[in-house]
């Protein structure tokens, strides 16, 4: 019985080391020490912080529900380019799961959004994006994404810097 | 040996200062019938430490000691182990020492990463982050809902004539109930005579559903 347990544990550690999040995974896979990239995550509990700060309404729906937002962007073009690639092939190959429910092929642009219903109270997203001006950004969302709050948060943001102050 | 003799041995007896011959003197005195009664209640004591070094066998320890030595001659089964034991052995050794090499080396792999991360400290800046993230998010569920828009004012404005397609599919339908055989002629012909049309109505409807389901995806 014991080594039954001892070998399943082997078996399913580097399992669980290995399992993770796009962000992680792409970190692991693409992230080139050549190529900087920036990354940034967000926790439940400073989602929570800030959506009890916010004043904006939207804002506050937006994030109260979320898990955690995490985001790698790099701001050289060549690199963005490279990494945009990179990671629509790691999202495609290792992520089946995932459907993608946006897809914007522009001159300039291109914008993915790939997501996963967990359950009514749990989604996960993957966008990501290449401006117009170069930049890549993946950002992954995980909570209840409320999509109607989010989609009017376009813009709205820009007319409000007060909104970035809030937690100060 | 007089009393006194013998309650001064007593005495040095429970001081622990006696010789192993004195305390076989003890033995001795007191394994002996006629005590005094002042010393009777010691003769246990020296009598039963007497009988514990001097253990008896059974009667029967002869023939118990003749059958067990019998039972020993009997051959027993050669004891085996099977050939895989050591195997296994080996395949468990492995398997532990892969386990941790493949945890370690993804442990490693994780902490080597070139990753540039920042940690916000200050609120403003997370604030920030995060409100990027979303405004992102948003502008691409406004541009996918904007394509979709753009898409349906085209084809409106291309004034297809859907119920004329309609007919036609239908027509092709009820032909080939009708007329199983001619089939594939009739289908060629009509698909012959409408190939643009078709065509184009083919490529119409795919475009004009598609940014529907994006929308209700939405």
């Amino acid at each position: 019985m014991m080594r039954t347990i001892l070998f399943a544990w082997l078996i399913a550690l580097p399992a669980m080391v290995s399992a993770s999040d796009f962000v992680t995974l792409f970190m692991e896979r693409c992230a080139e020490g050549s190529r900087p990239l920036n990354n940034v995550n967000i926790g439940k509990d400073m989602l929570h912080q800030m959506a009890e700060n916010a004043t904006d309404e939207t804002l506050k729906e937006a994030f109260g529900k979320l898990n955690s937002i995490r985001i790698i962007s790099s701001d050289s073009k060549r690199d963005s380019r490279h990494y945009f690639r990179k990671a629509d092939e790691l999202v495609r190959e290792a992520y089946a799961d995932y459907r993608e429910v946006v897809s914007v092929n522009e001159q300039d642009t291109r914008i993915s959004v790939w997501l996963k219903e967990v359950s009514d109270e749990e989604q996960h997203l993957i966008l990501l994006s290449l401006d117009e001006e170069g930049k890549f950004t993946v950002i992954t969302v995980t909570g209840v994404i409320d999509f109607n709050s989010i989609a009017r948060l376009s813009g709205s943001l820009k007319d409000k810097p007060e909104l970035m102050e809030q937690t100060n | 040996m007089n009393e006194d003799s013998i309650t001064a041995l007593l005495d040095k007896y429970w001081r622990c200062e006696t010789t192993l011959s004195e305390e076989q003197e003890l033995r001795r005195y007191f394994s002996e019938e006629d005590l005094p009664e002042t010393l009777e209640h010691y003769a246990p004591l020296f009598t039963y430490l007497k009988e514990e070094q001097s253990p008896k066998l059974s009667s029967d320890f002869d023939q118990r000691l003749t059958q067990a030595l019998q039972r020993a001659d009997v051959p027993s089964a050669p004891h085996r182990s099977p050939l895989w034991a050591p195997l296994m052995r080996v395949a468990a050794s492995i398997l532990l020492i892969a386990g941790m090499g493949v945890s370690l080396f993804f442990i490693a792999r994780q902490n080597n990463q070139p990753h540039y991360s920042e940690k916000g400290n200050e609120a403003s800046q997370v604030m920030e982050q995060a409100t990027y993230a979303l405004e992102k998010l948003s502008k691409a569920l406004l541009m996918s809902q904007e394509a979709s828009h753009e898409t349906l004012r085209q084809i409106n404005a291309m004034e297809i004539d859907w119920e004329l397609i309609d007919s036609l599919n239908s027509e092709e339908v009820r032909q080939q109930e009708s007329n199983p055989a001619e089939d594939d002629t009739k289908a060629d012909t009509v698909e012959q005579s409408n190939s643009t049309d078709s065509k184009d109505s083919a490529v119409m409807r795919t475009g004009y559903h598609e940014p529907i389901k994006e929308e209700k995806k939405i």
